[in-house]
């Protein structure tokens, strides 16, 4: 359905990383198709997701590339940083390790994408901390004192409930929009992670079209 | 709705193909390549646009796959790509052998079973494709009879 009639009028590229195990493909698949998988193996390269969204108004695509964690693919999977409009930095709140790596991921993100490539920070697996006997091992404190400090939106999450899932994404689309509309993004530019269809292209287009089915 | 045909038509970025490429000879110069430098530049040819990459891909895989028959967990993700290059290059038997090989070892894999799913669309579009253009090469074929006919007559009527 690549080439076929458009029924969105912007699409946003996504990446989600982050290290191995801490929920990238769960936080995708909880958002694409509303489902948890528990038992979810290794991503081998990238995994994609789309759906597509309202923001203001108006629809829009979210092309979503789930990174592999494991080491081994940390090479190849660098190349799709680039152009990406939305980057998701996810770790586990109840795996210190994942949570100590995090300025590595970010000084990759910033270093491949660009100035206007919104940033949000995800710690997964909330459901876990529970009143009796939590696993957390990095409070919410400290991890939004680092998220403000190096100016990235923040929630803690889960991929099992779907607790603030969709907001992560959603929250993302709104703050590339705004840039959008503020023409701090600059739709021209080749890597922006942002295409804009305009909607006489497309052949069967209509404005008030039912939100897609997916 | 996931429109997963997607993740076929993306391709390698021509710089991190070099890249690679670079890596991967530079190390076949001095005597040993990694796996993992193998499998970097394996990964690439395999998105590229030109079937000659993806074929030299395929084989860098193959080569990948024998050689790590102590590592099952990166045998898998060489099935994996051997699949998806087999398919860009519209190998399609090929490319689902891999991924019911693969599947067999981890039955419950998403991510392969959607590519499997991609692989079946893609195969069925590709015979249609061709349908057509069988019928097309078959009308040419009338036409070509028909204006001989045509010139034949007009030829006679003289
Ligand atoms: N309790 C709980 N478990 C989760 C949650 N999200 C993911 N998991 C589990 O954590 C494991 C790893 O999740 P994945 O989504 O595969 O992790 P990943 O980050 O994609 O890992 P890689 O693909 O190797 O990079 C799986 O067994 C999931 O079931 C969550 O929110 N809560
Ligand atoms: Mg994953």
């Amino acid at each position: 359905m690549s080439a076929g009639p458009y029924n969105y009028e912007y699409i946003f590229k996504y990446i989600i990383i982050g290290d191995m195990g801490v929920g990238k493909s769960c936080l995708l698949h909880q958002f694409t198709d509303k489902k948890f998988m528990a038992d979810c193996p290794h991503t081998i390269g990238v995994e994609f997701g789309t759906r597509i969204i309202d923001v203001a108004g108006q629809k829009v695509k979210l092309q979503i590339w789930d990174t592999a964690g494991q080491e081994r693919f940390r090479a190849v999977t660098r190349s799709y940083y680039r152009g990406a409009a939305g980057a998701l930095m996810v770790y586990d709140i109840t795996r210190r390790s994942t949570y100590n790596h995090l300025s590595s991921w970010l000084t990759d993100t910033r270093t491949l994408t660009n100035p206007s490539t919104v940033i949000f920070l995800i710690g997964n697996k909330c459901d876990l901390d529970s009143a009796d006997g939590s696993q957390r091992d990095v409070t919410y404190e400290e991890a939004k004192q680092f998220a403000d400090e190096n100016g990235l939106m923040f929630v803690e999450a889960s991929a099992k409930t779907g607790d603030n899932v969709e907001e992560a994404f959603l929250e993302t689309a709104k703050k590339i929009y705004q840039s959008i509309q503020d023409g701090r993004l600059d739709l021209n530019a080749a890597e922006s992670g942002v295409q804009h269809k305009p909607p006489q292209l497309g052949s069967d287009f209509t404005p008030n079209k039912d939100p897609c089915s997916c | 709705m996931t429109d997963t045909e997607d993740l076929l038509n993306e391709t390698v970025l021509p710089e991190d193909l070099k890249k690679y490429e670079k890596v991967y000879h530079e190390q076949l110069h001095g005597g040993s390549v990694t796996r993992q430098a193998q499998f970097n530049y394996a990964w690439c040819l395999v998105r590229s646009k030109f079937p000659v990459d993806i074929r030299k891909g395929i084989i860098l895989l193959e080569e990948l796959f024998r050689s790590a028959a102590d590592a099952e967990d990166e045998r898998r993700d060489y099935l994996y790509y051997l699949a998806l290059g087999n398919c860009r290059i519209k190998e399609f038997s090929a490319a689902l052998q891999y991924t019911s090989a693969f599947l067999e070892i981890e039955p419950g894999n998403a991510q392969v079973k959607t590519l499997e799913e991609v692989i079946r669309k893609k195969m069925e579009k590709a015979e249609i494709q061709e349908g057509i253009k069988g019928i097309a090469i078959i009308s040419g074929v009338v036409l070509a009879l028909g204006s001989i006919v045509g010139l034949g007559m007009a030829l006679s009527k003289k």
